[in-house]
């Protein structure tokens, strides 16, 4: 037991999620007779609901400082139709286009972060309101009507990594360098925190410790870039995947490694506490709220890539996902608790069910009503889990054998 | 045939996973009698508390409880408020945007045809108020009350319920020595009306007071259960009983080494920003030695923490004037920021809302406000942190398992010194500490007070604002006093007693 | 008792869960072992088809005809089920080609771009061979349609047009512009049946606009009533008659009311409405609950689709007419079609094309029926549930 802790790395409760997604996947990958774990599957997995996710990023640290953002849906539809009008009737290049709609995004943010942090009008209002006039704006912009967007925004909402060098390899090589990029970057860190475990404590960790955990996740990550390396030619781990791929890294060490960080933390926590600590709680919730709408933007420009025209209704209930993602990876809704990866996990447990409902066929009236059962089961076992000194039922399983 | 005792409690056990909280505790109280309990925090008096009035119910704890000589088995709170037993709690339960009727007969309200019949309500809440010493009227709201009328408010409610045994936790812990006064008064009142009352209080000096029989608890199991002679009791009785040893001085000894003037306020002057023109200080001007430590008198509402708010980065109130020298150099430290980088810290009176993110681990706690400090190429070292924290946890003495814990699962007293851990971390020339042992047990202020005494050595200028005077006279050099936004005055502490501090913090400077 | 509680809430969750997909898993054996063989053909495809997507018009009504066995897996992606059309659609699509054999998902995307684009991916990763989409947005299924051709499935668009892409094969629908004339017609006869002598004082409504049917409705009502309007016959009292003006967002009905509303209070407070053009039946209806509330007489309104509701109000003399699209009529010409390109055969050659802003689409279009309480009985006299509203 206290071996597995060790190889884990902490508590067993928050591997939780990661173990429900895993016994999610390999459930309907039986039942629906392996149509799950293919690599046309998984890349339309990844590029389908990388900009969920990518909402989610931003709106897990929108949470964590105890507010909330209704207004992403609105704001990813504005930009993204701003995108494409202006691509379409100034005849800019497109990524002139992106530049702008991505000010556009920086805008609407600032502009929510204004009333919150100077006006002290709760988050859930100012966006209430950005929700109502972004919705609008888009409609208005638009006269209602569907606006394509420029070619070129296709190969980051739905495109595939360049092909290149040897064909021995048998799949496709970018994703294959990705991979192996992966996991030597893991083995590094984890030889590093082996070199320092010691530092303190005077007693260095087993060394079969990181060696099986190097050996595990060089595995998984081993799997799915053959799985996403070997599908049809042409098709590679999708770009929008490697774009959400880049933001989780980016987002991982600002919330997790930077002052930023962890005052956005210690504002979620207690405000009081962290303004006499030094924090400057005003410019935490300004730049929390323009980041939030900077990250909506670009999730509006890869959905907009990805379906080829930007429409009236885009961005329609996209926060309710995002929202949905981070409180299922365990965030509170109070504020101060939930990390990026955690709401990663929840996102993809959202999106698996989603399409794993749909390979076998369910409608999405009972794959919105089985959501529902899994977002309040999800959130009342976290709940149950904290409240409580028990151990998690992971915990529980494996202290049999303490 | 009744029974003299109104309450009985025989062999209580109580039990949390792990952790036995009560052991085998009896308590006997008699009808008509004010009845203290005493412990350090943690002994288990809240437990055994909760026990009576019903929120642990019968069957989750072994043991007997008598009530009037009938063998009792509350199942709930309301089981026990028919009883007549009626619990105040140390924080104060009452709405803020209701109004003193309203809060009165929350769950209890006078219903006529199935509708609330607010003439009758109001008309008993004023009786009621009178009852307890209150003018104002029924259909004020709570928010408009200060805390000492708050509380006098729940004990009105309390009487709604035809109570017949008063349970207070705590309540004078935020009341300032005039409503405490006022409050021990009225509970010699009641117990002329036949109310019994059990008080838990910390304050020794009011246990003796008022009390006509003490229980001290310790660990879970009675030390003592004996009858008194109000305003005849042995304090020192009740400490050797709390702390299962004598503490001859409360205060530990200390040759203080005091050096060159450090900081420097001069006419200070901060205005309130709900009352335009009201000031929250005026013309404040002291000086604090390397080495001294200097303690703030004043009574609640005086301004003490106002005027060490606005200093630490104008962080309360608005600025009107005044300016601050650091080692002879005026500083202009407009935001907490600066106040920290310019070797200021404030440690503030309430931990739990001011001073911890108590989701936070204890090193996450200790690094949080400098965080630069264990960066290694602008991100944040782990290690570092680690070492910080282990550094501090062992210096300092915070009793965890690992800088790991969460700061929630620590006593009052070891959070306490996390938070000092934490402004200790800034490496601070000048330490502000707003009450730093309020609501801690006796063997843990004794350890703060050691840790002040070491910092002052380390030749950091010290400021103690505190509502204790005896912890004022037992610990500083020098005193000022504040009354109403003021400095009245400045004394030697070896010239200063009791009396005239108080003299000194009534009196209105002309 | 905590335990008990949370024991009983996972419990409820996952009976839930277990139930609900229960019932579509029986379908999937029966799916799985057809897709099966089908397998090595669909890569087949996948290869030759790649080469020619970017030669759209050549893939689009050329096809290379391989096709393929009875039974392989059929794809049907409608936009949502809350209408009568599309409900029959969902019914019709099942019963029917399941009858030919084929093995059938359907799926409806709640009005909902990025599902329907889910939705399309995972029939495309059930091997589905064709896949008939009804879309959401005709405009935005751009990329998903594209890898469908790529993997080598047909796709047919279904009573909508399928726009900005070119992967799609062709698009069955009624005569959209023809719609709107006669709608237009309808209320011009109406008009002079119920209204007396002329000027008229009509409204016009739009449809949604992201479908992109609803202006072709439009323009062919536009076609007849502007030369009445230009010779005074009829008069649009707030003088809306663009098209954005017009639209409704959505379809949503509540929208037309609150406009319908806003305009009878703020233009005929002393005029009576004798006439509004109406896109379909739920529109329609709340056009003429807000006459009703609004104290008007009832206008002659022109309507689509023949919904239930509609077919009674039309009998009972409330609305004045309806379009019947008989659904029927639509999936039949839409299965002839899967059949014709499982036997190999290719789309079916078809003389009318659009563009579709990338490329020229074949238009497989149908004639719809105009509705009034006259001619109602033989209009439905193959409709036994319709005939039975009329009593």
């Amino acid at each position: 037991m206290k071996y597995i802790k060790k190889v884990l790395g902490g508590e067993l409760r928050q591997y939780t999620m990661v173990i429900a997604l895993a016994a999610l996947i390999i459930i309907f990958n039986i039942i629906s007779e392996g149509r799950m774990l293919t690599s046309s599957n998984f890349q339309n997995l990844l590029s389908g609901n990388a900009y969920v996710l990518i909402l989610a990023l931003g709106m897990l640290m929108v949470i964590v400082i105890g507010q909330i953002d209704l207004s992403v849906g609105s704001v990813a539809g504005f930009s993204g139709m701003v995108m494409a009008i202006v691509a379409r009737d100034f005849n800019l290049p497109w990524w002139v286009a992106v530049l702008i709609a991505i000010a556009i995004g920086l805008l609407a943010g600032a502009w929510q972060g204004f009333f919150l942090a100077k006006l002290n009008i709760p988050g859930f209002i100012t966006t209430l309101g950005g929700m109502m006039i972004f919705r609008g704006g888009v409609i208005w912009i638009s006269s209602s009507i569907s606006v394509p967007a420029p070619s070129e925004l296709k190969w980051f909402g739905a495109g595939y990594l360049p092909e290149w060098g040897p064909s021995f390899t048998g799949m496709n090589n970018s994703t294959l360098l990705l991979g192996i990029i992966g996991i030597v970057i893991f083995a590094i860190k984890q030889i590093q925190n082996y070199k320092h475990s010691g530092d303190i404590t005077g007693q260095k960790d087993s060394i079969s410790v990181p060696i099986i955990r190097i050996l595990i996740v060089g595995a998984v990550i081993g799997y799915f870039t053959w799985l996403f390396g070997s599908g049809r030619p042409g098709t590679s781990f999708p770009v929008p995947g490697l774009i959400l791929l880049v933001l989780v890294i980016i987002y991982h060490t600002l919330t997790q490694r930077t002052s930023f960080g962890r005052h956005v933390y210690a504002v979620g926590g207690n405000k009081s506490a962290a303004s006499l600590s030094g924090v400057n709680v005003k410019k935490v919730y300004f730049l929390t709220m323009m980041n939030m709408s900077m990250l909506a933007t670009i999730a509006g420009i890869l959905f907009v890539g990805r379906s080829t025209s930007a429409g009236p209704a885009d961005g329609t209930s996209w926060e309710m996902d995002a929202i949905a993602s981070v409180f299922i990876g365990g965030a509170a809704v109070s504020g101060g608790v939930g990390t990026i990866m955690q709401t990663m996990v929840g996102g993809m447990v959202m999106a698996v069910l989603n399409n794993g409902l749909m390979l076998m066929g369910v409608g999405a009236d009972k794959t919105q009503v089985i959501k529902g059962f899994v977002l309040l089961a999800a959130v009342a076992f976290d709940v149950y889990s904290k409240g409580s000194r028990n151990e998690s039922i992971v915990g529980k399983i494996f202290g049999k054998k303490n | 045939m009744e029974s003299p005792f109104i309450l009985q409690m025989q062999g209580i056990v109580k039990t949390f996973p792990g952790v036995i909280a009560l052991n085998n505790v009896n308590l006997d109280v008699k009808r008509g009698t004010i009845h203290s309990i005493c412990g350090e925090n943690g002994a288990g008096k809240s437990t055994l508390m909760k026990v009576i009035s019903g929120v642990y119910p019968h069957g989750s704890y072994s043991g007997d409880m008598i009530v009037n000589g009938q063998k009792v088995a509350f199942k709930n709170i309301k089981e026990s408020e028919n009883a007549g037993i009626v619990i105040i709690h140390q924080e104060l339960t009452m709405i803020p945007e209701l109004s003193i009727t309203e809060n009165i007969f929350m769950g209890n309200e006078i219903v006529k045809h199935g509708l609330i019949d607010w003439n009758e309500a109001r008309r008993r809440t004023s009786e009621l108020l009178k009852l307890v010493g209150l003018t104002d009227s029924p259909d004020t709201l709570i928010k408009y009350l200060g805390v000492g009328k708050q509380q006098l408010v729940e004990i009105a409610k309390a009487l709604s319920k035809n109570v017949s045994l008063l349970i207070l936790d705590e309540p004078t812990s935020a009341l300032n020595e005039d409503d405490s006064a006022n409050l021990l008064k009225l509970m010699l009142d009641l117990k002329s009306k036949g109310i019994t009352c059990i008080m838990i209080s910390h304050k020794l000096n009011e246990v003796a007071a008022v009390s006509d029989a003490i229980t001290v608890i310790r660990d879970g199991e009675t030390i003592e259960n004996y009858e008194v002679e109000a305003g005849h009791v042995d304090e020192n009785r009740i400490i050797k009983a709390m702390v299962g040893r004598s503490i001859e001085n409360r205060y530990p000894t200390h040759e203080s080494k005091i050096g060159e003037v450090v900081f420097e306020v001069s006419d200070w002057q901060v205005e309130d920003p709900r009352v335009p023109g009201r000031m929250l200080c005026k013309n404040s001007s002291f000086t604090v030695r390397a080495g001294e430590i200097v303690g703030f008198a004043g009574l609640m509402g005086a301004g003490r923490t106002e005027l060490m708010r606005s200093i630490f980065g104008r962080s309360m109130g608005i600025y009107q004037g005044g300016t601050i020298k650091l080692r002879g150099k005026e500083v202009k430290l407009d935001t907490v920021q600066k106040a920290i980088s310019n070797g200021v810290a404030y440690v503030p009176e309430d931990r739990k809302v001011l001073g911890l993110n108590l989701l936070d681990s204890i090193k996450k706690t200790i690094v949080s406000a400098n965080l630069d400090a264990i960066k290694t190429k602008k991100l944040l070292d782990f290690n570092k942190e680690y070492a910080a924290a282990t550094h501090y946890r062992q210096s300092i003495g915070i009793k965890a398992a690992s800088v790991n814990a969460g700061v929630t699962s620590l006593s009052g007293g070891n959070q306490q010194k996390v938070v000092l851990g934490k402004w200790l971390f800034t490496e601070p020339d000048v330490l502000i500490l707003d009450e730093p042992t309020r609501g801690i047990d006796i063997g843990a202020k004794y350890e703060i007070y050691k840790l002040i005494h070491e910092l002052a050595d380390q030749g950091k200028a010290v400021i103690l604002v505190s509502s204790e005077l005896p912890e004022l006279l037992g610990m500083s050099d020098r005193i000022y006093t504040i009354f109403e936004g003021t400095i009245t005055g400045e004394i030697d502490a070896k010239e200063a007693n009791q009396e005239k501090l108080m003299k000194m913090m009534t009196v209105t400077a002309s | 008792m905590k335990n008990k509680v949370m024991s009983i809430v996972l419990a409820t969750a996952m009976m839930a869960t277990v139930a609900m997909t229960g019932c579509g898993s029986n379908e999937r054996a029966q799916q799985a072992a057809a897709t099966k063989e089908a397998a090595p053909v669909a890569e087949e495809s996948a290869a030759t088809e790649e080469a020619t997507t970017e030669d759209a018009a050549e893939a689009s009504v050329a096809s290379d005809a391989a096709g393929f066995e009875k039974g392989a897996t059929i794809g049907i992606s409608l936009p949502w089920l809350g209408t009568q059309n599309w409900k029959e659609a969902e019914v019709m699509f099942k019963e029917q080609l399941e009858a030919e054999g084929y093995n059938v998902i359907v799926q409806a995307a709640d009005q909902k771009v990025p599902q329907q684009q889910q939705q399309i991916e995972s029939m495309i990763e059930n091997g589905a061979k064709v896949i008939v989409v009804g879309p959401v947005d005709g405009s935005q299924l751009g990329s998903v349609l594209e890898q469908a051709k790529a993997s080598g499935t047909y796709v047919i668009g279904y009573d909508r047009l399928i726009e900005n892409t070119t992967g799609v094969d062709g698009v069955v629908q009624f005569g959209s512009v023809k719609t709107g004339e006669l709608q237009a017609q309808a209320l011009l006869e109406g008009l002079t049946k119920e209204k007396g002598e002329g000027p008229w004082n009509i409204e016009l409504f739009g449809g949604g606009p992201a479908d992109p049917n609803a202006p072709n409705f439009f323009t062919g009502a536009m076609s007849v009533l502007q030369p009445k309007i230009d010779d005074g016959t009829i008069v649009v009292v707030s003088g809306q008659t663009d098209f954005a003006q017009c639209a409704t967002v959505d379809w949503d009905n509540s929208k037309a009311q609150s406009r319908m509303d806003s305009l009878l209070s703020g233009f005929y407070a002393d005029k009576e409405i004798h006439g509004v053009l109406s896109p379909n039946d739920g529109i329609a209806r709340a056009i003429i609950t807000s006459c009703e509330n609004a104290g008007q007489p009832i206008p002659v309104v022109s309507g689509l689709d023949a919904e239930n509701e509609s077919v009674e109000w039309v009998w009972a003399g409330r609305q004045y007419s309806t379009v019947a699209k008989p659904t029927d009529a639509l999936v039949s010409k839409t299965v002839e079609i899967i059949n014709s390109l499982q036997a190999g055969n290719g789309m079916p050659a078809t003389d009318v094309l659009t563009n579709n802003g990338k490329i020229d689409v074949a238009i497989y279009e149908l004639p719809p029926v105009v509705v009034t309480k006259e001619n109602a009985k033989e209009a439905f006299a193959n409709d036994p549930g319709r005939l039975e509203l009329l009593k």
